[in-house]
């Protein structure tokens, strides 16, 4: 059995996952990124995006949308999300509705303040990586 | 015993109003207390984690971005959040956070500001003329993790432009139901070398993408994590504060209610004692 390394992930409303494991995958701002056991010691900046957690024995994969974070690698892992949901909790017709809105938001006020536009940016960049994970995720043909 | 019935029956309806007000008060703070205090739990447990691992990459790193650092800059603002509550009626709550803040004004001649949260600060420092930046007049149980960042980040970037030099919160910290004590920490300029809880490590970390976006992402989500912790604190302690004036006022109530019980009974008893003797004394003359 392969090493394993104890995990948290926390968000402000909750403590999203606690236990220990054996890979986690998360969405760098260069890219996606795994991390196992014994790894040097990182901080990292998340992007919005799937996180996937390997569990000890399990061939597969736990699959949860993150809204941006950092992730603290040294002995332990935590991660800090601003938001966080597992695949099963994700409501697809929620994430379709919120990206539906805030596309024609961005349509009609496309000239309005620039943190504004940056806000609704993101929030149907969520909404894009929630319903992808909705489906499935990137991993769903494995 | 010069009381007159009417008198002592007319205060013993009123304060038997007011114990009753007291007491459902009393029992409505302290639901409210079981809620404040189940969340505050939950997320003192998660924040722990949150705040250890921040202070642990500051205290590791050699290259924090300069501003952030005490000594850097000359202190010559200073910001105070205050954690008040918006309603009275919870004992010396407000009136410890409100003494600790302004003992802290006096003590630093400089500049001070107020960022307010909860209305009984502001009101008091308005009156005092001391300068308020910010208020947030909502009761600090309603206040979510997404109002606080919105709350934090014209103070971090008035921090960034100078216009303060160093942030100060003052909040009351929960020990138990019956012990609240008023606290004052310092969230920028950090000193990594005062903190002893954390350990010093001397292993490289790698930072990506680079060390000073990840402290410039950092520093605001210490802030406003700090900030939240406070504000959930702040309103469970509210509660506890509350439930306790509020325990003592029915009880001071009830102890009233005896004392005038006595004396009524006394009264009736004289008015008794009189007839009595008018009515004796009346037959007596008619001999």
């Amino acid at each position: 059995m392969a090493n394993t390394i104890k995990l948290e992930i926390i968000t402000p409303s909750r403590l999203f996952y606690r236990g220990d494991i054996e890979m986690i995958i998360v969405p760098t701002l260069f890219g996606e990124e795994g991390f196992m056991a014994n790894h040097s010691w990182a901080t990292k900046l998340l992007d919005v995006g799937e996180m996937a957690v390997q569990e000890p024995g399990s061939q597969g994969f736990k699959i949860a949308a993150i809204a941006g974070g950092f992730i603290d690698v040294k002995d332990s892992i935590v991660v800090y999300a601003d938001h966080a949901e597992w695949q099963e909790e994700l409501d697809k017709k929620r994430a379709e509705a919120d990206k539906v809105a805030a596309e024609e938001w961005l349509a009609q006020n496309r000239d309005s303040d620039k943190m504004d536009v940056r806000r609704a940016e993101v929030m149907l960049k969520k909404a894009i990586s929630r319903m992808r994970v909705a489906d499935g995720g990137r991993r769903a043909g494995r | 015993m010069a009381v007159s019935m009417q008198d002592v029956k007319r205060r013993m309806r009123s304060v038997t109003s007011m114990e009753h007000i007291t007491n459902a008060m009393k029992l409505v703070s302290a639901a409210k207390l079981r809620r404040a205090k189940a969340t505050f739990e939950k997320s003192n447990e998660q924040f722990h984690f949150i705040t250890q691992s921040i202070a642990e990459i500051f205290n590791n790193t050699t290259s924090i971005p300069e501003r952030y650092l005490e000594g850097t800059r000359e202190i010559k603002n200073t910001c105070y959040i205050v954690l008040t509550s918006s309603k009275g009626l919870c004992g010396g709550f407000n009136s410890n956070v409100i003494k600790e803040a302004e003992k802290l004004i006096e003590e630093h001649s400089d500049d001070s500001c107020i960022v307010s949260i909860g209305t009984k600060g502001r009101d008091y420092f308005a009156k005092n003329g001391i300068n308020i930046i910010a208020d947030y007049p909502d009761p600090s149980e309603t206040i979510s993790f997404l109002a606080t960042q919105k709350m934090s980040r014209p103070i971090i970037e008035q921090y960034d432009k100078g216009e303060i030099d160093e942030v100060i919160l003052v909040y009351t910290s929960y020990l138990s139901t019956l012990d609240q004590q008023v606290k004052s920490v310092r969230l920028l300029p950090f000193n990594p070398e005062t903190d002893p809880n954390v350990i010093k490590n001397e292993k490289e970390i790698e930072y990506e993408p680079s060390m000073e976006e990840v402290f410039n992402y950092l520093v605001p989500k210490y802030v406003e994590t700090m900030l939240y912790s406070a504000i959930v604190e702040s309103a469970t302690c509210e509660h506890a504060a509350r439930r306790m004036a509020m325990e003592n006022a029915t009880d001071n109530a009830r102890e009233m209610l005896g004392e005038l019980e006595l004396n009524y009974n006394r009264a009736r008893q004289t008015a008794i004692t009189n007839q009595l003797i008018e009515i004796v004394s009346g037959s007596e003359a008619q001999k």
